[in-house]
């Protein structure tokens, strides 16, 4: 069991690196169908493995480069912990299997979202560290 | 592109929506930030990118967190153990990267998220 996650968020990790998809649009399903977890622990696991700064290294090689909009930055994350909150508390009530269905319907979204993704992006630094930028 | 605080309002705005994704699925909320700020706003990707990892690095999902936790909704065991991981696998990923074809790995990936959206979509739904 233990080594199992271990491996898992290995995997997880690599695909983040990989492909700069956010690590809890893998991780919630993975320990949905992997772990045989409930929706909402799955998401709540999801959020507690996301709170340390997973992206800082990727950050400096923006940084660097002068790829920051540090106000617009600071306005995202105020908007996104308030906003955050409001989620979660629209989540909490809702019944486990809709939330899944709902989670089902944001990774289609997703999908089309990676899918669209313009192709000048991969030819630079960002191919790797960058992507990491999707939460 | 407008006036210097109206243009704040709407990132504060879209970051907003970000949030209410992010803790309504337990995600980060980047996966919706970085398009949002390229389409919107004109950021070019590197920018959208650089500027969606300095609003992550604060741990924007703290209330979203605090949400689950107070609701019991916390696997603290299993996600101690998958911290040390993700971050190994993240270094590990983004050397690959420089290696691999990205684009095409890309969308290999947006076809199996859009399968597994499906997939959950239906068994949850379909009875």
């Amino acid at each position: 069991m233990t080594l199992i996650v271990l491996l898992l968020g290995l995997a997880v990790g690599v695909l983040v690196g990989l492909l700069g998809i956010g690590g809890g649009v893998v991780l919630v399903p993975a320990l949905v169908y992997l772990l045989h977890m409930d929706q909402h622990l799955a998401q709540g696991t999801s959020l507690f493995i996301l709170l340390p700064p997973v992206g800082l290294g990727a950050l400096r090689q923006y940084w660097k480069q002068g790829q920051v909009d540090l106000r617009a930055g600071i306005l995202c994350a105020v908007g996104m912990l308030v906003g955050g909150y409001l989620g979660g508390m629209i989540a909490i009530p809702i019944a486990s299997r809709h939330l899944k269905g709902l989670f089902g319907c944001f990774l289609i979204l997703a999908a089309f979202l990676l899918w669209r993704k313009p192709q000048a992006e991969n030819q630079t630094m960002a191919s790797a560290a960058g992507d990491s930028a999707r939460g | 592109m407008v006036d210097g605080s109206a243009r704040d309002a709407g990132i504060f705005g879209a970051a907003c929506l970000c949030g209410i994704a992010s803790g309504l699925f337990g995600i980060g909320g980047g996966t919706l930030l970085v398009p949002f700020l390229a389409l919107l706003f004109a950021f070019g990707q590197h920018r959208a990118q650089g500027t969606s990892l300095i609003a992550l690095i604060p741990p924007t999902g703290a209330l979203a967190f605090y949400a689950y936790a107070k609701a019991g909704y916390v696997s603290w065991q299993v996600g101690l153990l998958l911290i040390p991981g993700v971050f190994a696998g993240g270094i590990l990923g983004g050397w690959l990267a420089k290696r691999l074809h990205p684009r095409r790995m890309q969308q290999v990936f947006a076809g199996l998220m859009f399968a597994l959206g499906m997939w959950q979509a239906i068994s949850a739904w379909a009875h």
